[in-house]
């Protein structure tokens, strides 16, 4: 296998079904999160009439909660799908192992050399590139966890002591940062954490899909990467 | 000669019957076997009052004065029946010397027996010298105190978490109570100050059941402090219709909207202001109009200001809330994802002029 | 130290030195040392203040609509003061006028705490200075309820009542744990009053002990919560609605009947119980007239409090009146103006603070603070364990402020002697009824007795305020005057780029000022000069004594070591140290950098 990746065989089977969904889903509850996490922060101009007759709050939270809830079941069911999966689907929680190895560093290097325009060939990777990666993974994984983890501790305060959520999560997560308004403000932080990854993600996708010659956004459709011609 | 427990309650009127009756309610209400009740009764019947030694260290006095509102018990029954207030800034008759002795002799004669009550904190700059007591700092006679004691109280948020003297940027160097005293069960009822009944619910369950209230990880009892004012806001219903005050005096505000526009700090502190209520029950801030300023939460003046809903990132200076941290920065990693598409564009167009292969396909 | 001469005071260290420390009943922490010669009459008096908290510098660089909440934790005995001194000294920097009816329910709000406020201090701070809680054990309670219905129509005063009390009150001695009255100063030879007396002071010990948490009701009405109600910089934060939908969330016709119930009530428990207890019990301390006069008769001053008329701080609109005496001129009312840097200065010759020039003082707008804690070398004892301290150096975290160049009085006293000598009725005639009823001359005002009796005579007059203020909150009701905030500049983007103000506020314990320096919407400099830092500080650069100090001078001891002379002549100015003990600083990276360990 040559360095840049011009030897591998085309198309391959990358992202399977399980990945795809969860991709897709997460997206989706992703939008609906940052959505409605924004206006419990910052709500929407008040509504008339009487407060038994609306609940827009209570819907924006109950969208809010059940959307966290699927996000987070989706990521728990990804992380088993890295074990049982193809090894695409384990790269993004190998990072961490993946440092200690010099020829990772080395194409990590080199991708990033193109990107700065240092180097002009663009190599070629069946699943993700080293700097994807490293941003699936410091970006997108470590993010998500943090969210999950505040976010369950803020909702665990709803549902009070002795709920699972509280006992998991908010018993220790509050006293961790001060208090309840510091948890707050972190997770509100994170979810611009994840808007920042995902710009960067975005972009990133839609320009391999334009520059690299291979199939980037439909092959988190289909599955398949292959050559364009 | 002490005086028992039950020599008080039969003072006040109260027979044996009824108060065996009470034992037999109390064991009850703790879900023990009916045979626990002669043992509660012996033991209320036998007990001398505890005695209560009370200082103050950096403070303002606030804790004292709500608990002297309390409405039941009445301050006057606590002080009088309830418990023995040996030593207290605020109330007791005799000073300096007089004063001292009274806290000595308390130690010496129900050494591990009485309450340490401490309100305000210790400072320990300059030697401690911040706050004098007896010519020396403060901090001395704290750890002498609370040496022999049974158990400690921290009232309210200056000797629970520093309060507004350990604000940033703390000139004193003031601190909570539990970074000095590490021996001993510290209960801790945080609030600027804690509300009256609150105070003396926790002294009375003390006294009462003879056992420290079970307390949150913060040391917190949770019988107060385990549910946020918002949880049980009368406003809450126009919370979740998504019905809010915007401006002071707004008709919102006329109508008794939700305040958490306007920078409530109900959905963030635990505090048992929306039930309890305060003095007597007559109203609390959020019925009054005003937000919660979060006054039992840890370090809640250095949250930014009081009417932000979203408040301030200490390390992203003092402007910047997580929204405006956020903006700016998706706002630049937008703008370079940008410029990086616009280079990548320029740089391919100039590879496609100079050259006629089309490199990378 | 020879003999020091000042104000026409002969300070005299050379006597048995007695220290009391701390000085209880009191807010905060506060030693007293005196000199006393061989027949036992103080002829040193040196006061310290024992705490120091820095909130000035931690306020600044935050929001000034946040200040009232940092400042009124200064206190939670005067709750509140600091935190009205604080919005009106916002308000005066960016000069937001407010509604009329929010000044109403401010005046409403404060008045309250006036009546509260004194009723404690008298009872449960001072009255235990008069009252020998032990003696009225020898009371026949029939005697004492014919007593107490002599003097009062007060219907706690049956013999039955007495009796109960008295059982309990001997069941509680018997039980031998004293709790707050162990180790007094009972037998005491300067106690005088008979034992009926006695027991019936401890009776209303207890009910005012009952009744003051009642008063402070008007306060969680409007203010949330008590102590440390909420206020608001443009106006007040609770709304009215006395006929709309939503009304039960506001102010509404409940709320207002339960603040006119307990306004009839505090004027009932004042005029029926207060008043005659104060003047029983004056009657029989008539000695106490010639004691502790100090600056009373000389220097005394008072901002004022009260503005009738909403945003107007004059004294056509202030019902207690703003104005200062200097040297005994009644005739001669001297005005004050917060912002003139010749009237107000502070000095820290022989307090805990540098200054580059201490034989000046500093006007608020441009002090300068770095503590400075050092010992003189007559100090006896070590930095950490002070047993005598020494006067002629630094001794106190108080500083010492002087009004154009003299130490004053402030206080309930203070506010009285000025409106007595303006002439207003409503000041002069209780006065005059006073000094008649306990036949004691003009003179007899002076003292520790004249300050304790003109706190009473201030709550009798605050809660008939209240009632004053309840009418005018109802006429405006009903008038349709509903709003209570002005928000037009509550976005620091509607503030210039810089601005400076003062607040005043007439504390129940005297004349409180706060000044704001804002730049760039941030609060770049407070201060505050609080009514316990007027009475208690210490020396100035030319050793002038202040009114706790003076107040202390020759008054006799019948027993030194049981210093019960030296707490009925503080306890009547009412001390508040957290209050005074606070610091001034343009510069907070100044103190930042004061770090010991």
């Amino acid at each position: 296998m040559s360095i840049d990746g011009r030897d591998l065989k085309f198309p391959k089977y990358v992202w399977e079904a399980p990945v795809r969904i969860w991709h897709w889903v997460m997206a989706l509850a992703m939008v609906v999160l940052c959505v409605t996490g924004y206006f419990i922060g910052s709500p929407l101009p008040s509504v008339p009439g009487e407060a038994s007759d609306s609940y827009l709050m209570g819907y924006m939270r109950f969208a809010h909660f059940a959307a966290a809830y699927v996000f987070t079941v989706m990521l728990l069911m990804r992380a088993y799908w890295a074990i049982v999966g193809n090894k695409f689907s384990r790269e993004m929680f190998l990072v961490p192992l993946y440092v200690f190895q010099p020829s990772w560093w080395r194409s990590f290097f080199r991708v990033l050399g193109h990107y700065l325009f240092i180097r002009r060939e663009n190599d070629w990777h069946y699943g993700h590139n080293q700097l994807a990666m490293a941003a699936m993974f410091g970006m997108y994984l470590l993010g998500s966890v943090f969210m999950i983890v505040t976010g369950f501790a803020l909702y665990g305060e709803g549902t009070g002591m002795g709920s699972w959520q509280h006992s998991l999560f908010s018993s220790w997560v509050i006293p961790l940062f001060g208090q309840s308004q510091d948890v707050h403000t972190y997770h509100h932080l994170g979810m611009w954490y994840l808007v920042w990854f995902t710009i960067v993600h975005l972009y990133f996708v839609i320009r391999e899909d334009i520059t690299s010659g291979l199939t980037v956004v439909s092959s988190m459709i289909g599955g398949w990467r292959d050559i364009k011609n | 000669m002490t005086e028992t427990f039950y020599d008080v309650l039969r003072r006040q009127g109260i027979s044996r019957r009824s108060f065996l009756k009470f034992c037999s309610l109390t064991t009850a209400s703790l879900g023990l076997s009916p045979t626990v009740a002669p043992q509660i009764a012996h033991a209320l019947e036998n007990k001398p009052r505890t005695p209560v030694i009370w200082i103050e260290g950096l403070e303002c006095t606030c804790c004292s004065e709500s608990f002297i509102r309390s409405a039941h018990p009445l301050a006057k029954d606590a002080v009088l029946s309830l418990l023995s207030l040996d030593y207290h800034m605020t109330l007791s008759a005799a000073a300096g010397e007089q004063l001292r002795a009274n806290a000595h002799d308390t130690i010496e004669k129900y050494k591990g027996k009485y309450i340490l009550a401490v309100e305000g904190n210790p400072p320990l700059n300059e030697d401690g010298m911040y706050c004098i007591y007896y010519g020396k700092p403060f901090v001395e006679t704290l750890k002498k105190y609370a040496k022999d004691a049974k158990a400690v109280i921290a009232w309210g948020s200056c000797a629970s978490w520093g309060c507004v003297q350990a604000a940033k940027p703390n000139p004193t160097n003031a601190v909570p109570i539990d970074k000095v005293i590490t021996d001993k069960p510290i209960i801790k009822v945080p609030g600027c100050p804690p509300i009256a009944e609150v105070m003396t619910a926790i002294v009375t369950y003390v006294l009462t059941f003879d056992r420290l209230p079970e307390l949150d990880r913060q040391g917190r009892p949770k019988m107060f402090y385990s549910q946020r004012i918002h949880d049980k806001c009368y406003r809450r219903p126009h919370f979740d219709a998504g019905q809010f005050v915007e401006k002071w005096d707004d008709e919102a505000a006329r109508a008794g909207y939700c305040l958490y526009k306007i920078g409530c700090k109900g959905p963030t502190t635990y505090n048992a202001c929306s039930t309890t209520r305060w003095n007597e029950g007559v109203s609390f801030p959020i019925q009054s109009g005003h937000g919660c300023i979060g006054c039992s939460e840890d370090g809640f003046w250095d949250k930014g200001s009081f009417y932000d809903r979203l408040t301030n990132i200490p390390a992203f200076g003092i402007e910047a809330n997580a929204d405006k941290v956020g903006a700016v920065a998706a706002g630049v990693v937008g703008a370079a994802v940008v410029a990086h598409a616009a280079v990548t564009a320029i740089k391919k167009a100039s590879e496609k002029s100079g050259s006629t292969k089309a490199e990378g396909k | 130290m020879a003999v020091l001469e000042t104000q026409g005071f002969k300070l005299d260290n050379s006597g048995k030195r007695i220290v009391v420390d701390p000085i209880c009943r009191i807010e905060g922490h506060l030693r007293i040392e005196c000199n006393v010669d061989a027949k036992g009459t103080i002829q040193n008096a040196v006061s310290t203040g024992t705490m120091w908290r820095g909130l000035e510098v931690i306020l600044k660089g935050r929001d000034p609509r946040d200040a009232w909440a940092f400042v009124e934790r200064i206190c939670g005995v005067c709750t509140g003061v600091h935190a009205l001194a604080s919005v009106r000294c916002v308000e005066d920097a960016l000069n937001i006028p407010i509604p009329d009816t929010a000044n109403i329910i401010r005046n409403l709000m404060h008045s309250t705490l006036f009546a509260q406020d004194h009723l404690v201090h008298f009872y449960h701070l001072h009255a235990l200075d008069w009252v020998d809680v032990v003696s009225a054990l020898k009371a026949d309670p029939k005697k004492t309820s014919e007593l107490a219905q002599s003097i009062s129509k007060w219907p706690n005063s049956s013999p039955g009542y007495y009796r109960d009390l008295a059982a309990r009150l001997t069941k509680f001695v018997e039980s031998g744990q004293l709790g707050p009255f162990r180790n007094g100063y009972w037998g005491h030879p300067d106690y005088k009053l008979p034992p009926e007396a006695n027991l019936m002071a401890v009776g209303h010990y207890l009910e005012a002990l009952d009744f003051q948490k009642e008063i402070v009701k008007i306060q969680t009405i409007f203010g949330g919560k008590n102590p440390h109600p909420n206020w608001l910089v443009g106006g007040v934060p609770c709304s009215i609605n006395v006929d709309r939908a939503g009304a039960v969330g506001a102010i509404n016709m409940e709320r207002l009947n339960m603040v006119g119930k307990i306004i009839d009530d505090t004027i009932d428990f004042i005029d029926n119980v207060y008043i005659p207890d104060l003047l029983a019990i004056a009657s029989f301390y008539k000695h106490w007239g010639a004691i502790g006069n100090g600056l009373a008769s000389t220097n005394l001053l008072s901002y004022g409090e009260f503005p009738d008329i909403a945003n107007d701080q004059s004294n056509k609109s202030l019902l207690m009146p703003r104005g200062a005496i200097l040297g005994g001129d009644l005739k001669n009312i001297l005005g004050v103006d917060l912002k003139d840097p010749a009237q107000i200065q502070e000095f820290v010759t022989h307090s805990w603070y540098k200054y580059a020039d201490e034989s000046k003082g500093l006007h608020p707008w441009d002090g300068v603070t770095e503590p400075n804690f050092v010992l003189g070398k007559g100090t006896k004892g070590s930095k950490t364990d002070i047993q005598e301290i020494d006067e002629s150096a630094k001794y106190s975290w108080v500083k010492s402020p002087r009004y154009k160049g003299q130490p004053v009085e402030v206080g309930p006293l203070a506010r009285y002697v000025i409106g007595y000598a303006s002439g207003n009725p409503e000041f002069k005639e209780p006065v005059d009824m006073v000094l008649k009823t306990l036949d004691v001359p003009l003179t007899a005002l002076f003292s520790t007795l004249g300050r304790t009796a003109a706190r009473g005579l201030e709550a009798s007059w605050a809660a008939h305020k209240m009632k004053y203020f309840y009418g005018k909150l109802m006429a405006n009701i009903k008038a349709g005057k509903l709003d209570t905030a002005n928000v037009e500049k509550w976005e620091p983007s509607t503030w210039p780029k810089e601005a400076k103000g003062a607040g005043f506020c007439e504390a129940p314990r005297g004349a409180l000022g706060h000044w704001i320096k804002i730049k760039d919407t941030r609060i770049d400099n407070y201060q505050c000069i609080v009514p316990t830092t007027w009475n208690a500080g210490p020396r100035d650069a030319k050793n002038q004594i202040g009114a706790y100090e003076a107040s202390l001078m020759g008054t006799p001891m019948a027993k030194p070591e049981h210093p019960l002379e030296i707490l009925r002549t503080i306890h009547s100015f009412d001390p508040c140290l957290a209050c005074a003990s606070h610091v001034i600083s343009p510069d907070g990276q100044e103190l930042a950098r004061v770090q010991v360990r």
